[in-house]
């Protein structure tokens, strides 16, 4: 139909240039059209007495206005319209026609598979009329290129694709050749995450369009998908974990789904968590959370599966693969309380039970006296709250309940902002009489801090009025950022989760802890006895760090006045005080920008390096000590981030599929620093088994932003016709004629059409 | 005649019960109860129906409030004067009956050789101690007693071992660090010169512990630190008695909040 119109391939028209053929000026043509117009409207008007009664209105300006349109249409075909186009010259360019052969495109739809379907457009007619303008030159495509005689060697069984890669790759090794044009053929399913920017500069800079040509259906029938998964990287041993898995689905909507978690890196696999849930809308992205118990230290292989459906498509991607690596090192929370207090002992007693998170407290309990739990030696606090960095940095998380702000030296203040800045640990604290906005806390520096802005007012803290009766109660819940959050996850099922909430014993005590601030996250909320609505539990990031607040010292009646064996007290504060130091960093903190590689080896290994103090290291020596399957072992030195001070590198290529542990170690004159070990996974093959749809967005965008354009198998007979129009390659500019375009002369008869048929219209023909 | 004998009976008995309330004839104090001011501590006296004797009635005058209220309200003092707890309620008293007992952490215990429960207060104290809370028992004399507190007991912790409390024990460190105790008599101190009574000659500093070795019941048997509170203020009765007194139940009650 474009063709029938206007006589040339889109192709043209989004590559060429308009320009004027006639010898006349340019202005000279405004002029005459601007006279034109100005003389059909004063003959108009001139008429307009004589004319009928129904033309005096709105009605003379729609004739000026066709007249007006017709005329410079036909003034401005005077000038002789055309486009200018680069045009392959032929026979002297090459095209390159690019065949996906990685795994997916064996998957059979419609009677044959989608690299049949391919070879057999190209080899019915379209690799011919190539032929006839150019040179063709074919290639199979998986990870990278590589160049093939014929159609016939294809094997679609390469276990990746990377298109962009490969594009790129093909651009630097035909930089010599009179490359004209690629046409890609493929289902999009590219494991690389998408083209990058290089490769798609590469292929603009030599002007070379690609073709894409899609195969595959753009919707399965019937397949459920996992999309992702979310867990933490790492973890403390005995940590209950949140998995947040997303999935989508075809063809299953309202029906159940099995999710499970499985260890997988022992000898023997082990189920960790299952739960089924109700699938949603048809492509709608749904995500689950489920809850499971790490367990002991050591690398954890997490396998994440939905349980296949009948008449499921493709069961190949409803598994993921995740790797955490479980610390066996204990945190230690330095606690500081300001009075006697029983939310102190409860909190206390809740952390008996888990003995990787270690707390040493003081509590003033006189004027003149602190007492000591959970020291390691008896110098450790003995003159009461630090003063020194490397004092309380030993610690991970700093809880700070009833104590007065002026308490703490100006000194004391900026190292607990340093705290969390600087060293990356995680401060909370508590409602109580001397806390908060009560406790002179809103009148700080460390304002900031705070995942809420303070009240600017004292009398923010209140009591049970009538503890006898328990009549003034003031009830804790849920808010929405906690239903998936794992500090407030009482209960795996999110319904059940809410209910438990809402039937907490009410709280003793409790203090308005003023407004969040963005970037906050309210877990809990309470009901105080006037029904007012307080964040109960906020929490927040801070530099290198987190903090949080937990506006009640009267949190303890959640164990007593639950029943016996009732667990929602101590889970809760197991779980919050394990959120508070988990991600805390050592002297050394390694990481990965993935650790489950797909198809390609490459990592870069990046470490933050602090000194005793957590100030960014410089001088020490860093190096990356790797052990991987089948004795695969190295030792590579990480070289300084310019600019970036603590800040170290490594670039490294993992050569054979498994798990790998990297050991980080970083030595200041022979002294050592630090250590931090993290574990990555190469799996080879698995990534092709996802987004087997056919991804025609990719193919769409690439295509676009090189100059080509996408196709769709029935309409590849046409695909010969636009290819000429490129300007990479060997090429020649053509001029072609606009003013007989078949859509002129239409255009022309049409207005003539209107204003007749308008005339009729109005009664006045 | 006949109504000189009636006279003379509901004259005796209304002595009786004036001495009963008045704590033995001692002077009588204008204390408040209840905890009408919110507080964080609570001094909380525990509640419960005493087996037969001339006070054997859950009632007020019953054996669980013997020197009440003087000795708690003394205690009390102290701890406001001698600690940062905050503690401005009056005195309190948790009844074994009800359910609130489990707002109230800590609780004090007298004459407990004549406590007795019904299965359904046995087990709301068994699961009071297991959940946190702290149960101090104080003022019982001799074996006899002993034999009738610990029937108690089993009833409320069937399995769990009575132990005696060392001078090292974090109990005696945790706000004063008490290294010599000694027994802490009655008021009948004061005319007898008698530190014991019955036939408990020595006394037991003792402690039931949770799993986690957490004291749950402080057991001061062979003595009586009410005594000690609430005589302090007299110039007969030795301050050494007092002041050892006041320093053990501040030393439980700051554990009790801290363990």
């Amino acid at each position: 139909m474009f063709e029938f119109f206007l006589k040339y391939p889109r192709s043209v028209y989004s590559r060429g240039q308009f320009a004027f053929l006639g010898a006349w000026p340019k202005w000279l043509l405004v002029l005459l059209i601007v006279a034109a117009a100005v003389g059909l409207a004063w003959l108009i008007r001139s008429r307009l007495a004589q004319a009928a009664p129904v033309m005096h209105s709105w009605r003379v300006w729609i004739v000026w206005s066709l007249q007006t349109l017709l005329v410079a249409i036909l003034l401005m075909l005077l000038w002789q319209p055309a486009i200018t186009v680069a045009e392959l010259k032929p026979q002297q360019n090459i095209i390159a026609v690019l065949v996906d052969d990685s795994r997916s495109m064996a998957i059979s739809e419609d009677g044959s598979t989608r690299q049949a379907q391919a070879v057999h457009a190209l080899q019915n007619g379209v690799l011919a009329s190539l032929n006839r303008g150019f040179q063709t030159r074919l290639y199979r495509v998986d990870a990278v290129p590589a160049r093939i005689d014929s159609l016939n060697t294809l094997q679609p069984n390469a276990p990746s694709t990377r298109i962009g890669d490969s594009l790129k790759q093909l651009s630097e090794e035909t930089s010599d050749l009179p490359i004209g044009a690629v046409v890609l053929l493929s289902d999009g399913d590219d494991n690389a995450g998408g083209i990058s920017a290089d490769a798609i500069s590469a292929l603009r800079a030599r002007h070379i369009p690609v073709h894409t040509v899609g195969f595959g259906r753009e919707r399965a029938e019937h397949d459920v998908e996992l999309d992702d998964v979310v867990v933490a990287p790492r973890a403390l041993a005995d940590s209950r974990l949140a998995a947040k898995i997303t999935f989508h689905q075809r063809g299953y909507a309202g029906a159940k789904l099995n999710l499970t978690i499985r260890d997988v890196g022992t000898g023997q696999a082990k189920t960790l968590a299952a739960r089924t849930v109700s699938l949603g809308p048809d492509g709608n992205l749904q995500t689950e959370t489920l809850m499971f118990d790490i367990g002991g230290a050591g690398a954890r292989t997490l396998e994440i599966s939905a349980a296949p459906l009948p008449g499921e498509e493709n069961k190949a991607n409803n598994t993921l693969t995740r790797v955490v690596n479980v610390g066996s090192e204990p945190r230690r929370i330095l606690y500081i309380e300001g009075e006697p207090r029983w939310e102190f002992k409860f909190i206390r007693q809740a952390e008996e039970d888990d003995r990787m998170v270690r707390i040493a407290s003081i509590v003033r309990t006189s004027e003149n006296k602190i007492y000591r739990q959970g020291i390691s030696n008896p110098k450790e606090l003995a003159t009461g709250f630090p003063s020194r960095p490397e004092d309380l940095f030993v610690y991970q998380g700093l809880i700070i309940g009833s104590v007065e702000a002026g308490y703490f030296t100006p000194a004391q203040q900026e190292l607990i902002r340093e705290f969390v800045d600087r060293r990356g640990g995680g401060l909370l604290m508590l409602g109580g009489q001397f806390s908060l906005a009560d406790g002179g806390w809103n009148a700080t520096n460390l304002t900031d801090l705070f995942p809420t802005t303070l009240p600017n007012r004292a009398g923010t803290f209140h009591r049970e009025a009538d503890p006898r009766n328990g009549a003034t109660h003031t009830t804790s819940q849920l808010a929405k950022a906690g239903a998936d959050n794992i500090i407030t996850r009482l209960v795996d099922d999110p319904a059940a989760n809410a209910a438990k909430w809402k039937q907490l014993p009410y709280l003793m005590d409790y203090e308005d802890p003023g407004a969040p601030k963005p970037g906050a996250a309210v877990l809990a909320n309470m009901i105080t006895p006037e029904g007012k609505t307080l964040p109960l539990l906020i929490t927040e990031n801070f530099g290198r760090g987190r903090t949080a607040i937990m506006a009640t010292g009267g949190s303890w009646r959640w164990q007593m006045s639950s029943p016996l064996g009732d667990t929602a007290h101590d889970l809760f504060w197991q779980q919050l005080l394990r959120w508070l130091v988990s991600d805390t960093p050592g002297h050394v903190a390694a990481s990965v920008p993935s650790q489950v590689l797909l198809d390609n080896g490459a990592i870069a290994l990046t470490a933050d390096v602090r000194d005793p103090q957590f100030i960014p290291a410089r001088d020490v020596k860093v190096e990356a000590h790797i052990l991987g399957p089948s004795g695969v072992g190295a030792v590579i030195e990480m070289a300084p981030v310019p600019d970036h001070p603590g800040q170290f590198q490594a670039a490294w290529s993992a050569p054979k599929p498994g798990a790998y542990l990297t050991e980080v170690t970083a030595l200041r004159n022979g002294t050592e620093l630090g250590r931090d070990v993290l574990t990555f996974q190469r799996m080879d093959g698995v990534a092709e088994n996802f987004h087997t749809e056919q991804n025609r967005d990719l193919l769409e965008r690439l295509a676009t932003q090189t100059g080509g354009q996408y196709w769709k198998p029935a309409d590849l007979g046409k695909l010969a016709a636009s290819i000429p129009f490129s300007e990479a390659g060997v090429t020649v500019r053509e001029t072609k004629d606009l003013w007989d375009l078949p859509l002129v002369f239409l255009v022309l008869l049409l207005l003539r059409f209107s204003e007749w048929w308008l005339r009729r219209k109005w009664g006045i023909v | 005649m006949n109504l000189v004998r009636p006279l003379l009976f509901f004259l005796t008995l209304g002595l009786f019960a004036l001495q009963g309330f008045q704590g033995y004839g001692r002077r009588s104090y204008d204390y408040s109860s209840g905890p009408n001011v919110p507080s964080e501590f609570y001094w909380s006296r525990l509640q419960y129906t005493s087996a037969g004797g001339t006070r054997g009635f859950r009632f007020f005058g019953g054996g669980w409030s013997r020197d009440y209220p003087k000795a708690d309200n003394d205690c009390l003092i102290a701890l406001r004067r001698l600690t940062r707890i905050n503690s401005p309620s009056p005195l309190n008293v948790a009844d074994l009956d009800s359910d609130h007992l489990f707002d109230y952490p800590w609780i004090y215990a007298v004459d407990v050789h004549t406590w007795t429960f019904t299965d359904q207060e046995a087990k709301r104290l068994h699961d009071y101690l297991l959940k946190g809370g702290f149960l101090m028992v104080d003022d019982f004399h001799g074996t006899d007693d002993w034999q009738h507190f610990m029937a108690g007991m089993r009833q409320v912790l069937p399995d769990r071992p009575v132990e005696d409390l060392k001078d090292e024990d974090e109990i005696y460190h945790v706000l004063y660090d008490i290294n010599e105790k000694f027994q802490i008599p009655s008021e009948v101190y004061v005319n007898t010169g008698r530190t014991y009574e019955k036939d408990g000659y020595v006394p037991k500093w003792r402690a039931i512990r949770s799993d986690h070795g957490r004291i749950m019941v402080a057991i001061c048997a062979n003595m009586h630190l009410g005594d000690a509170w609430e005589w302090a203020d007299s110039p007969e009765y030795p301050e050494k008695f007092s002041g050892l007194a006041f320093r053990i139940v501040l030393n439980y009650i700051t554990y009790s909040m801290t363990h």
